[in-house]
């Protein structure tokens, strides 16, 4: 059984995901499905709120790297906020955090994200 | 100090993927599970958002695609890449190639067109034991960096556990259809056996025409009981085949003895009574997958006060099965018609059987297969064993008369 879950919400033009858990096997897929439906539905101002989770790991840096990869492509605004220390420094190893906007809860990414077209 | 830092950090991350990899790749998942979850552990780990996997196909010279990422409405039955004998000979193994590797090996010319969909910029062939397994494509990395030096090790490692992944998936898979098949023909095997050993139980009661099916029910009576007696499926299966060869014996006795109506001689009587030693000699030579078959037969007609014969053991020197198969025969010759006699009633068998009850029946055996008959007639019980067998009868099993059985 997957120790994840996700449940997801949107306010105006901003999504916000809140995954749960273990970000560490391939259920989270889902991930990368639900910002890709997001993009699909035209929302450009995607937002990851990390408070429930738990762990991340090489499967779940995989599943960031392809919403990274989709909202690039899509010249969307890929935001991660309530990150703790480990959780920011997985993404700063692999190199990832320069492709998201990084916020410390989701206050202030929706101050960032309001002031963008 | 700060390069050495991230450089720590670095190898401390590699690591930890071959860790993730590792425990995916001898995870208990199915082997498609196994092969994404590994695929998503590479492009986590080297930061590349496509990556295909492919396995090889010797017979067909072809790699057939398995799992792809990041790459959307992907026909995986269409994508293959051709490679000849020649051109897999030229791959190095295990080794990450560019395309510029590529350059001077035919495979990159003949399957560009799919690379180049697949946005693929390294091409890792998969050897395991030197026999080529598969093949990773990995696109670019996230924001165009290229691949360093140190992540081209890690791909070195990846690609040998990866490798070795698809080879024990391979003989896995090798070995379960062998294990089928195996199956298969042990099922063939198992019919053809029984299949004879009906035929043989067919040819002993076709000795005699008021014996048609007598070997039948003798096994099926003997099934019923041991079945109450709570045997193990493998001993049931045992004393049904014991039960159809019981008579093999007959086979060369003198038919015109068998079917002989008027009473016997006392020389024709020893003829007769020579049928168990005989049915023990033939199936004595037979390797059964059941144990004790000949002893069954070989004892079917001792008697529980050491009167029956050919050895006139004791009822303590006597197996559960002997006394089955004895109570089992009796009652069945006791229930049909014979050249000497018409078929007893019930109530008379029963009669027959409380008087014989620890002289020549065994106790338990004979309150067993009664109280389970008793519970079939009173419609205690859905699956009848018994009843089905006695009325086949044109006049039903209650008729009387007769004198006692010749088995």
């Amino acid at each position: 059984m997957s120790n994840f879950s996700l449940s997801s919400r949107s306010s105006g033009d901003i999504a916000v995901m809140m995954p749960k858990g273990y970000i560490n096997d391939i259920a989270a897929e889902c991930l990368e499905q639900e910002n890709e439906q997001f993009l699909g539905h035209g929302m450009k101002k995607l937002v990851v709120n990390f408070s429930d989770v738990k762990f991340i790991n090489t499967i779940g840096l995989s599943v960031f790297l392809g919403m990274m990869q989709k909202t690039l492509e899509n010249n969307s605004i890929l935001c991660f906020t309530n990150m703790k220390k480990d959780h920011q420094a997985i993404f700063e190893i692999a190199g990832l955090i320069k492709h998201v906007k990084v916020f410390k809860d989701e206050k202030d990414a929706f101050i960032y994200l309001d002031g963008r077209p | 100090m700060k390069d050495k830092k991230l450089h720590l950090k670095r190898l401390m991350f590699s690591i930890a993927s071959l860790v993730d990899l590792g425990q995916e790749a001898t995870s208990s998942k199915d082997l498609m599970s196994k092969m994404k979850a590994a695929l998503f552990v590479i492009t986590g780990t080297l930061s590349v958002p496509t990556a295909a996997l492919f396995v090889y196909q010797p017979k067909r010279h072809e790699l057939d695609l398995v799992v792809a990422k990041g790459h959307r409405d992907i026909d995986a039955e269409a994508i293959r890449l051709g490679a000849t004998a020649i051109q897999v000979k030229q791959f190095r193994m295990n080794d990450p190639h560019t395309f510029r590797d590529l350059s001077a090996n035919s495979f990159f010319e003949q399957n560009k067109t799919v690379l180049t969909n697949l946005q693929a910029r390294i091409f890792l062939p998969l050897f395991a034991k030197g026999t080529f397994v598969g093949a990773i494509t990995l696109g670019k990395k996230i924001g165009g960096a290229p691949y360093r030096q140190g992540e081209k090790d890690v791909l070195r490692v990846i690609a040998h556990q990866m490798a070795i992944t698809l080879h024990n998936a391979h003989l896995f898979l090798e070995l379960s259809k062998k294990a089928t098949e195996n199956r298969r023909l042990y099922r063939n095997m198992q019919r053809i056996y029984n299949d004879t050993i009906q035929a043989f139980a067919a040819a002993i009661d076709a000795k005699d025409g008021y014996t048609k099916d007598h070997s039948y029910r003798v096994a099926s009576y003997s099934v019923a009981i041991a079945k109450e007696l709570g045997w193990k499926k493998k001993d049931i299966e045992g004393i049904y085949v014991a039960g159809l060869l019981h008579d093999i014996g007959k086979i060369i006795i003198d038919t015109g003895l068998i079917r002989k109506g008027e009473k016997l001689t006392a020389g024709e009587i020893n003829e007769i009574r020579k049928h168990p030693e005989i049915s023990y000699d033939i199936l004595s030579k037979v390797k059964f997958p059941w144990k004790d078959i000949d002893n069954f037969v070989r004892h079917h007609h001792e008697r529980m006060d050491g009167k029956g014969y050919p050895d006139a053991l004791m009822s303590r020197e006597l197996s559960e099965g002997v006394k089955i198969l004895s109570l089992a025969d009796a009652f069945d010759a006791m229930t049909t018609d014979r050249p000497y006699r018409h078929k007893l009633g019930l109530d008379r068998t029963f009669q027959e059987f409380i008087e014989c009850c620890g002289t020549q029946f065994d106790e338990k055996i004979t309150g067993t297969f009664f109280n389970l008959l008793l519970r079939e007639l009173s419609g205690e019980v859905m699956e009848l064993q018994i009843l089905p067998l006695l009325n086949n009868g044109d006049e039903g099993y209650l008729a009387d008369g007769g004198t006692v059985a010749r088995t």
